[in-house]
């Protein structure tokens, strides 16, 4: 084994942990990642994971669906595992409290003494990062300011979720389970790796500047001076009643060298928008439309492991907006055929995260 | 005054990428997920206190 996936849809904890257990077998592992619907008590999947490997760094999070090698799930946990031979060294660290204050320090003071290097001069071709943060937080982008401040070391990764039910989401790690908290793991892969974002979208040639707005909140009061609702209404020439309706077809993104980071409008309130992550005065959002979900992906993944010469696993940060849009379009077995012939586990979350946070979007780690 | 907050950009982008140009890319879409586009601004540009005091934390964290 270099990277071997499990999976199990058991109706207990304990049964589910050791259906995972018996396919990862008896072999040292360095690592393991999992993702977990919320059937499964936080407390008692991370607890019980870290007594089934107890000489393995183990970390995860909940989850709104869950991805495995050629299928999307639902109330299933799915694993993936490494050893030395894949992974030469890991170490995890806890930021907590996020919603007072965002400190990351010293989960990098853990990863200084941890691998004897600044984190500063870490290399990113090196190191490769995973941030998986509660997705019911709200800082997330604060989040990712912290860490891409403090290294040239990426992040890439994913808000926790809950089944869709928006109520309490978690991460996991040392066999606790935290909200209002980040897992961040620093691992030095053995073969190179990529990691990648996909979005289906495409612009529509109509720029919306962000004029007003309260970040900490995620909510646009004005666009180019005038009322958020109705600029982005009108940009679309519908009634501000009609707009809500067309929030999940037409989101917005503040587009970077032709790469759309995307902000998925969620509510109306008066004249505001408020969206799913935070947009600066002055950025300038452009209007999109969406493209085909399942080629634009199957494309991406294609050139990353034709890059790589060959791929080992994939673990896949999967916006449970896309999962939605899948499952409105019937494409969803589809979709999980994307990941067929490929080693991947991954989940459908609350957030995406590389370099920055986003939606509507899946971030992808590829192992050669 | 004027031209400081381009002179600060170039100096975070170029203190952090070393020359890599894959990294000074990553580094300039960090500045403009903070609101902070570097084509923006020139030798011109009005010294706006909260953007310089956002570049010079950015500088900062990256030191500590």
């Amino acid at each position: 084994m270099t990277i071997a996936i499990a999976r199990s849809e058991k109706g207990t904890v304990a049964e589910a942990v050791r259906e995972l257990m018996d396919t990862f077998g008896s072999g040292t592992m360095k690592m393991i990642i999992y993702f977990a619907s919320t059937k499964y008590a936080p407390s008692e999947i991370s607890a019980q994971m870290q007594s089934a490997f107890p000489l393995t760094t183990i970390f995860g999070c909940s989850s709104a669906g869950e991805i495995f090698q050629g299928k999307m799930a639902k109330g299933s946990v799915v694993a993936m595992a490494f050893n030395d031979a894949s992974i030469d060294d890991v170490e995890v660290a806890v930021v907590k409290n996020l919603r007072r204050k965002i400190a990351v320090r010293d989960a990098y003071l853990s990863f200084e003494r941890h691998f004897g290097e600044p984190v500063n001069e870490m290399k990113p071709s090196n190191y490769l990062g995973i941030v998986l943060v509660d997705g019911m937080c709200g800082r997330e982008e604060r989040l990712m300011d912290a860490i891409g401040d403090g290294t040239n070391v990426l992040f890439i990764g994913g808000s926790a979720g809950d089944d869709l039910n928006f109520q309490s989401t978690h991460v996991y790690a040392n066999g606790k389970s935290y909200t209002d908290a980040a897992v961040l793991a620093l691992l030095k892969p053995v073969a190179p790796f990529e990691l990648v974002k996909t979005q289906s979208v495409r612009e529509m040639g109509v720029e919306l500047v962000v004029t007003k707005a309260n970040e900490e909140q995620r909510e646009i009061v004005e666009f180019n001076y005038r009322p958020a609702a109705q600029a982005y209404a009108e940009a679309l020439g519908v009634s501000v009643h009609e707009l809500a309706a067309l929030f999940p077809s037409h989101p917005l993104g503040l587009v970077i060298d032709g790469e759309p980071y995307i902000r998925s409008p969620k509510h109306i309130a008066g004249d505001s928008v408020f969206f799913h992550c935070s947009s600066v005065e002055g950025m300038p959002l452009s209007l999109l439309k969406l493209t085909n979900l399942i080629d634009d992906t199957k494309e991406t993944l294609a050139k990353s492991i034709a890059k790589l010469g060959g791929v080992s696993g994939v673990i896949v940060f999967n916006c449970a907006h896309r999962a939605l849009e899948l499952e409105f379009k019937h494409l969803t077995d589809k979709y999980g055929a994307v990941f067929a012939e490929v080693p991947t586990v991954g989940f459908n979350s609350y957030g995406e995260q590389f370099i920055g946070h986003m939606n509507q979007t899946a971030t992808m780690i590829i192992f050669s | 005054m004027a031209g400081k907050i381009k002179q600060l950009i170039e100096g975070i982008i170029a203190e952090r990428s070393k020359g890599n140009e894959m990294l000074a890319k990553v580094v300039k879409t960090k500045l403009i997920l903070k609101g902070i586009n570097p084509a923006h601004y020139s030798d011109q540009s009005e010294d706006d206190p909260a953007i310089i005091k956002k570049l010079e934390n950015m500088r900062q964290n990256l030191k500590h």
